[in-house]
């Protein structure tokens, strides 16, 4: 069985341990007895912290990063296109939902995101958002509609990825002699990973996801969910954690939560009910990342 | 006077935190282990990442947090600061680089072209940390067999020739250790502002060359009072130079916290070690003879090194580097440093292990409860 893989999630808006959130609000000046080292140099931007967190998951080892759609912070697909080329092996997820633009130009800004990363760019496509958050965005495509929007974004982003002079007419979009030519032609798809326990949004994944991201929930709640989605779909646990090395460290509340070894433990006994992929997130993201890649993930490598 | 504080980086790796200080599991200065990175092993084979990587990564960190700059030191085990200098130059956009480096094993005119050179790659960010002591077989390691109180002579003469080829020629020099004819930095290399030169040295020659070359006189960390009779010594020898404290700080937000790091790393130190430590010499280093003296007497648990309060004098037992470090609480921290100050620090080149995860603990945390002082108020 191959070995846990960890997707750390990048903090868009903001880190830290409670003073100015770093890589969001402006970074705090040093007091005025110490002269600051930034003084007269090239601007610093909060893009440099995030490549602290990404670079410490490129480091550590992790299987990826998670760029969430947040519509409150740092733009997704810029964040994901930034860091994605700051990196030789991680899998960069970038969250959006359909209604952010058409399948085909979704699909066109992946492509290069695809030829830019060799192949490492994924999508997490955002379906039940909140529905004032949408109309805030300008989308107005509400209730299980949003399911079928979905399904249609993903069925003409692979035609026109995949195709030549591709017709389609759905509920949502239309295209007419679609599909992508020259070096944009010919890359993997990006992998796509769904997310929800609604009706629809297993029915979504069964025909549509690379894999479902659940978060965690009871074991008996777990496995009739994944009973709905057919074998085909790789299983996925999102969670936050929390570890330290001994029990009497322990402070905070999280949905992984014990010392290194009992967190190892935990993640190891998913993978053996077949969740391969876990989307973790702990704050500060940098330290914490750097914590899960030198003390958990050896205890991971090779005991699964 | 507003203080410049650096941030060191380890140039032969670092702990994943002193609880694990006995093993450096970043870099590639120590055996690969399942919880190794840079390099890191993926599918069962090294990932292709080295130091350098985690170099950068610290850099960038002490930059983006408003450091002023760090130290990148020099001994028979870490990579050349010269180097990796080089090569962060351009992946950085205000580190200032002291390169740590003993006049004598570089001819004084190459050095000159280098320095020239990498001010010119990075808009003047070079800084000097003159090391001229040391002695005993790590001396010999080097292939230097000048005399402690000849090598301070050597080092003097080595700056005369530096600053003498610096702003063009044509410059003459006959010395007992260098001899130039017609030198000078050509073209565009000469003229640059001179670097900023941090001296260390304990002895009596030491402190007299820093009279002479010194803008900061360099000390490890000592306790407080032996510190000002040593500024005091140099007072009386030099015109003024600022003064530098090279100091190694675990600060978390409880002074609990930040024992309870001491504590697990302490585990790894061999009673045997503390033994030997207790009752070392410094070979003809005059710094590490002084830090040996300032040891406990007694040893009944690793509290004893505690020589005055948050002054801990066990870190040699723990890593490789100096003796003493600052350990306490965010303001613990922030008040021994003051006290520095007020002792006359005018520059701190902090330090702690792991550098890029300490790097925010120091800069969010103790940084900020550092006293405000008023211009024009107090020295």
């Amino acid at each position: 069985m191959s070995e846990p893989r960890i997707i750390w999630t990048m903090p868009t808006r903001g880190d830290g341990r409670g003073g100015p959130a770093r890589g969001w609000d402006a970074p705090p000046p040093l007091p005025p007895t110490v002269r600051d080292g930034r003084a007269g140099g090239p601007a610093f931007t909060p893009f440099d912290y995030l490549h602290q967190v990404s670079r410490a998951a490129e480091l550590g080892g992790l299987g990826g990063v998670y760029v969430p759609y947040d519509p409150h912070g740092e733009e997704s697909l810029v964040v994901s296109g930034s860091v994605g080329r700051d990196s030789r092996f991680l899998e960069v997820v970038a969250g959006f939902p359909a209604g952010v633009a058409t399948p085909v130009y979704a699909a066109k800004l992946s492509a290069t995101l695809q030829r830019a990363f060799g192949g490492r760019f994924a999508w997490r496509l955002e379906v039940e958002l909140d529905e004032r958050v949408q109309r805030a965005q300008g989308d107005f495509v509400t209730g299980a509609d949003r399911y079928a929007r979905a399904a249609e974004f993903l069925t003409a982003a692979r035609a026109v990825w995949h195709g030549r002079d591709v017709d389609f007419t759905g509920r949502f979009y239309e295209v007419v002699k679609g599909g992508f030519t020259g070096p944009l032609a010919g890359l993997p798809f990006p992998t796509v990973y769904l997310s929800g326990t609604s009706d629809e949004a297993l029915a979504l994944s069964a025909e549509h996801a690379d894999v479902h991201v659940f978060d965690l929930a009871p074991d008996d709640e777990l496995d009739r969910h994944v009973a709905r989605l057919g074998g085909r779909v790789r299983l996925a646990l999102q969670t936050t954690v929390h570890t330290r090395e001994e029990e009497s460290e322990l402070s905070g509340s999280a949905g992984l939560r014990g010392t290194y070894e009992e967190v190892a433990d935990q993640l190891l006994a998913y993978r053996e009910r077949g969740f391969d992929t876990f989307f973790l997130a702990a704050e500060p993201r940098l330290e914490e990342v750097l914590r899960i890649a030198q003390h958990v993930r050896p205890l991971l490598a090779g005991r699964a | 006077m507003a203080i410049d504080i650096w941030w060191r980086i380890g140039m032969a790796g670092d702990p994943s935190s002193l609880r694990t200080a006995h093993r450096q599991s970043r870099g590639d200065w120590a055996p690969p282990g399942p919880d190794s990175i840079t390099p890191g092993v993926r599918d069962g084979a090294p990932d292709g990442y080295g130091l350098l990587d985690y170099l950068v990564q610290t850099a960038r960190a002490a930059e983006g947090l408003g450091f002023h700059g760090g130290l990148l030191p020099s001994f028979p085990g870490t990579d050349d600061p010269w180097a990796v200098a080089s090569a962060l130059a351009r992946e950085t956009k205000t580190y200032r680089f002291m390169v740590a480096f003993q006049p004598g094993f570089l001819n004084p005119v190459q050095a000159a072209r280098m320095s020239a050179s990498l001010h010119r790659a990075t808009g003047g960010r070079v800084t000097y940390n003159i090391i001229t002591g040391g002695g005993g077989p790590p001396q010999l390691w080097w292939g230097d067999k000048v005399a402690h109180d000849d090598r301070y002579a050597r080092t003097s003469e080595f700056l005369d020739v530096l600053r003498g080829v610096w702003d063009g020629g044509p410059f003459d020099f006959t010395g007992r250790f260098y001899r130039v004819e017609g030198g000078g930095l050509p073209g565009p290399l000469a003229g640059l502002p001179f670097p900023e030169v941090y001296f260390s040295g304990s002895s009596p020659a030491a402190i007299e060359a820093a009279g002479r070359h010194a803008d900061y006189y360099l000390s490890w960390l000592e306790p407080f009072p032996a510190l000002r009779a040593k500024f005091d010594a140099v007072r009386e020898r030099s015109a003024a130079p600022k003064f530098a404290v090279r100091v190694d700080v675990l600060a978390r937000p409880t002074e609990r916290e930040a024992w309870a790091d001491i504590e697990r790393g302490w585990r790894h130190v061999r009673p045997e070690a503390v033994r030997a430590q207790l009752s070392r010499d410094g070979g003809d280093s005059f710094g590490v003879r002084r830090a040996v003296s300032f040891q406990p007497g007694t040893f009944t648990g690793f509290r004893d090194f505690e020589v005055q309060p948050n002054v801990f004098a066990g870190l040699a037992l723990m890593r490789p580097g100096p003796a003493f470090g600052l350990v306490g609480s965010y303001r613990q921290v922030a008040e021994r440093l003051d006290e520095l100050i007020d002792l006359g620090v005018d520059s701190f080149i902090l330090a702690g292990g792991p550098h890029l995860e300490e790097a925010y603990h120091v800069a969010e945390g103790v940084l900020p409860l550092l006293r405000s002082r008023l211009a024009g108020a107090g020295r």
